[in-house]
C-alpha cells in the first residue's frame, strides 16, 4: 500500500513541473512588462532609461526566461512564493489570509450538499418512477441550469433585501470576532453553493443506488427475510456510497474553483475573489500562484481518491 | 392452440394493413424515442423559441439594443419597453433578444468547435494507439488538472478580453472532455470484427476511423455537445457578470446581468436583471432536457 501511495505521489511531481512551466511561459508572453505595472505613470515619465535598467536588473528581469523560471522554482521549493505586484505584499501572506474563508465556505457546502444529495438521491431511487422521483429529477435539472450567481442574486434580494433576515455579504463584522457572531454571514453563500452542488450529488447518488439495488446480494438479503429498511440502508446504500465518495473526492478541488463566482457575489473574502481581483489587475505573480495552487489541489485530490479506492477495492492496488 | 392465436394476430395485422393504418414509421428510432420523451420535447420547444427569437430579433422589436435614450432612463416595464429600460435608457427586451445571438453563438459555437477538435484528435489517437495516443492523453491531462473556471480566468488574463479570444479559451478548456469520451469509445470499437475486416481489405487508417467507426460513437458525442453548450452558456454569463468575459460594449446575456452587481439596481430595478437571468436559466434547462433525452434515446445500455 505504501509503495502504491509513494508511486502515485511521484507521478504528480513532473505534472506540476510541466504545468508550472507552461503557466510561467504563458504569462511571459503577455504584453507589457512587470516593471510598467509597478510604477505609476507619473513617476515613470520622470525616470531615466538607466533607472529602468537598474530596476530591471534588481528585479532579475534581465536574465533569460529559463534562468528566471529556474530561480522561481528554487524559491518556491524554499517556501518563498514571491510578491504581489499591487502593494508588494508577500503572496504567502495573501493566501494564508484568504484561505480560511474559502475553506470555511467549501466545507460548509460539501457537508450540506453531500448530506442532502445522498438523502434525496436515495429516496428518489427507492421510489423510482413515482411522482416524487420525477419531481426530484426535474429539480436536479433546474439546479444545474440556473447560473449560480443569478441564484445568489435572487436569494440576496429575497432574504437580505426584502426580508432583512440575513446579511447581504461579507464575512466578519468589524466589531465581532467569534465564529457564532458571523454565522449569519455564511448561511446565504453557503446554502447557495450547496444547492448548486446538491443537484449533482443527488443525480449521482440516485444512479449509484439504483445500480446497487439491482445487484444479486440485495436479492440474497431479501431472501434471508431481512426487513426492507435494513436491505435498503445497510446493504444497498453502503455499496452505493463508494462511487459517491469518489465523486465528493473530485469535488474537493473544484470547490476552490467553484466558489470563485459565489465569493464575488457575496463579497466573501476568499481565494476566489482574490483571484478575480488579480486577473482584473493583471497581477501576474498572484494569478499564477493561485492557479497553480488549485492545480495542486486537483492533483492531491485525485491522489487521495485513488488511494481511497485502492483501500476499498483491492483490485486497483494489485494491477 | 398457439397456432390459432398466431393466426389471429396475423389476421389483425393484415386487417390493419389493408385499412392503410400500418404505415412504416418514419425517421430514426432514436429520434422517435426522443420525441416520446415529454421533457425532451419541452426542451426542443423552449430551445427553438429562444433561438428563433434571437435570430429574428429585428422582427420582434423595433427598439435598437444599443441606442441610448437619456429621456427614458430606468423605466419600469411598459407597452413601449416590455422589460423596461436600463440606466442609459436602452431597451432591455431588445438587449435580451440581440444578446441571445452572441451568447448562443459563443455557447453553441464553442461546443461545436471543441467537439471537432476533441473528437478529431480522440478518434484518431484512440484508434492508432501507441506514442501518439500517449502524448495526446498527457496533453489532455494537463488541461484537465485545472478547475475549469480557474483555467478560463488564467487564459483571460494571458490573452486578454475579446469575443474571439473567449471562444478560443472555451475550446481550449472544453476539448479535453470530448477527447476523453471519443478516445474511450474508440478503444472499445476498434476491437470489433468489422474493423478487422476493413483492416484486412487495406482500407486507409484515416478512412476506417473517421468514416467507419466514428458514426457509431455519434450518440454520446451529441449528448456531450449539448451538455457542453449548457456549460459554456453558463460560463459566458458568469464571466461577463464578473466583467471578464465578452467586452461590455457587446450585449450578451452575461453583460446585461452585469448591472445587478450594483445593490441598488438589485433591489429597485428588478426588470434589468431578473428577466435575462430567467431566460438564461430556461435556455440552459432546455439544452439539458435535450441532452438528457438524447442520452436516454441513444445509449444502448439504457434501452428497455
Amino acid at each position: 500500500m505504501l509503495t502504491f501511495i509513494i508511486r502515485r505521489f511521484l507521478v504528480t511531481i513532473p505534472m506540476l513541473l510541466i504545468i508550472s512551466f507552461l503557466v510561467y511561459l504563458g504569462l511571459e508572453l503577455t504584453p507589457g512588462d512587470a516593471v510598467s505595472y509597478m510604477i505609476d505613470p507619473d513617476t515613470a515619465s520622470t525616470m531615466s532609461d538607466e533607472d529602468f535598467l537598474a530596476l530591471r536588473e534588481a528585479l532579475g528581469l534581465n536574465k533569460s526566461f529559463l534562468q528566471r523560471y529556474g530561480i522561481w522554482v528554487f524559491n518556491v521549493l524554499q517556501g518563498n512564493f514571491g510578491h504581489s505586484l499591487s502593494g508588494g505584499v508577500a503572496i504567502s501572506t495573501i493566501v494564508l489570509d484568504r484561505l480560511p474563508a474559502t475553506l470555511e465556505l467549501s466545507i460548509f457546502a460539501i457537508v450540506f450538499s453531500t448530506l442532502f444529495g445522498c438523502i434525496l438521491g436515495t429516496i428518489s431511487a427507492l421510489r423510482r418512477g413515482s411522482v416524487l422521483d420525477s419531481g426530484l429529477t426535474v429539480f436536479g435539472m433546474v439546479g444545474v441550469s440556473i447560473p449560480e450567481f443569478f441564484f445568489g442574486l435572487v436569494s440576496i434580494l429575497i432574504f437580505a433585501l426584502k426580508f432583512d433576515w440575513l446579511p447581504v455579504g461579507g464575512r466578519l463584522l468589524p466589531s465581532y470576532d467569534s465564529y457564532v457572531d458571523h454565522l449569519p454571514n455564511i448561511i446565504l453563500p453557503g446554502l447557495v453553493l450547496s444547492m448548486m452542488m446538491t443537484a449533482g450529488v443527488m443525480r449521482y447518488a440516485r444512479a449509484a443506488m439504483l445500480d446497487s439495488l439491482g445487484r444479486e446480494f440485495i436479492r440474497t438479503a431479501r431472501a434471508k427475510g431481512l426487513p426492507e429498511w435494513r436491505i435498503n440502508i445497510i446493504h444497498g446504500f453502503r455499496v452505493a456510497l463508494t462511487p459517491v465518495v469518489v465523486l465528493i473526492g473530485f469535488r474537493l478541488p473544484t470547490l476552490i474553483g467553484g466558489s470563485v463566482i459565489i465569493e464575488e457575489v457575496f463579497q466573501w473574502p476568499g481565494i476566489g475573489s482574490e483571484f478575480i481581483e488579480a486577473v482584473r489587475g493583471a497581477d501576474y505573480p498572484l494569478v499564477m500562484f493561485i492557479a497553480l495552487l488549485s492545480v495542486f489541489a486537483v492533483l492531491m485530490a485525485s491522489l487521495i481518491v485513488d488511494v481511497l479506492t485502492a483501500l476499498i477495492d483491492p483490485r486497483v492496488r494489485l494491477s | 392452440m398457439a397456432n390459432a392465436s398466431l393466426n389471429r394476430k396475423f389476421d389483425r395485422i393484415r386487417a390493419r394493413e389493408e385499412a392503410g393504418l400500418n404505415t412504416p414509421q418514419s425517421g430514426s428510432r432514436a429520434l422517435r424515442k426522443l420525441m416520446g420523451n415529454p421533457l425532451a420535447v419541452a426542451g426542443v420547444v423552449i430551445f427553438s423559441i429562444i433561438v428563433l427569437a434571437s435570430i429574428f430579433a429585428p422582427l420582434l422589436t423595433a427598439q435598437d439594443p444599443q441606442k441610448i435614450n437619456l429621456r427614458a432612463m430606468l423605466q419600469p416595464p411598459s407597452a413601449e419597453h416590455w422589460f423596461g429600460t436600463d440606466r442609459t435608457g436602452r431597451d432591455v427586451f431588445a438587449r435580451i433578444l440581440y444578446g441571445g445571438r452572441v451568447s448562443i453563438l459563443v455557447g453553441l459555437g464553442s461546443a461545436l468547435l471543441a467537439a471537432i477538435v476533441g473528437v478529431g484528435i480522440g478518434a484518431y489517437t484512440g484508434y492508432r494507439g501507441g506514442w501518439v495516443d500517449t502524448i495526446a492523453l498527457r496533453i489532455s491531462e494537463i488541461f484537465m488538472a485545472f478547475p475549469q473556471i480557474i483555467l478560463v480566468l488564467l487564459l483571460v488574463s494571458i490573452v486578454g478580453q475579446s469575443l474571439t479570444n473567449l471562444i478560443v479559451i472555451f475550446v481550449l478548456t472544453g476539448w479535453g472532455g470530448m477527447y476523453r469520451m471519443a478516445r474511450a469509445r474508440m478503444l472499445s470499437l476498434r476491437e470489433e470484427e468489422y474493423v478487422q475486416a476493413l483492416q484486412s481489405f487495406g482500407v486507409p487508417t484515416v478512412k476506417i476511423c473517421y468514416k467507419h467507426i466514428l458514426p457509431n460513437a455519434l450518440g454520446p458525442i451529441m449528448v456531450n455537445i449539448t451538455l457542453t453548450t449548457a456549460m459554456f452558456i453558463l460560463a459566458e454569463a458568469g464571466l461577463s457578470f464578473l466583467g471578464l468575459g465578452v467586452p461590455l460594449s457587446i450585449p450578451t446575456w452575461g453583460n446585461i446581468l452585469n448591472v445587478a452587481k450594483d445593490i441598488r439596481v438589485l433591489e429597485n430595478n428588478w426588470w434589468m436583471w431578473l428577466p435575462v437571468g430567467a431566460v438564461i436559466s430556461l435556455f440552459v434547462l432546455s439544452v439539458n432536457f435535450i441532452g438528457d433525452g438524447l442520452r436516454d434515446s441513444t445509449d444502448p445500455t439504457l434501452q428497455g
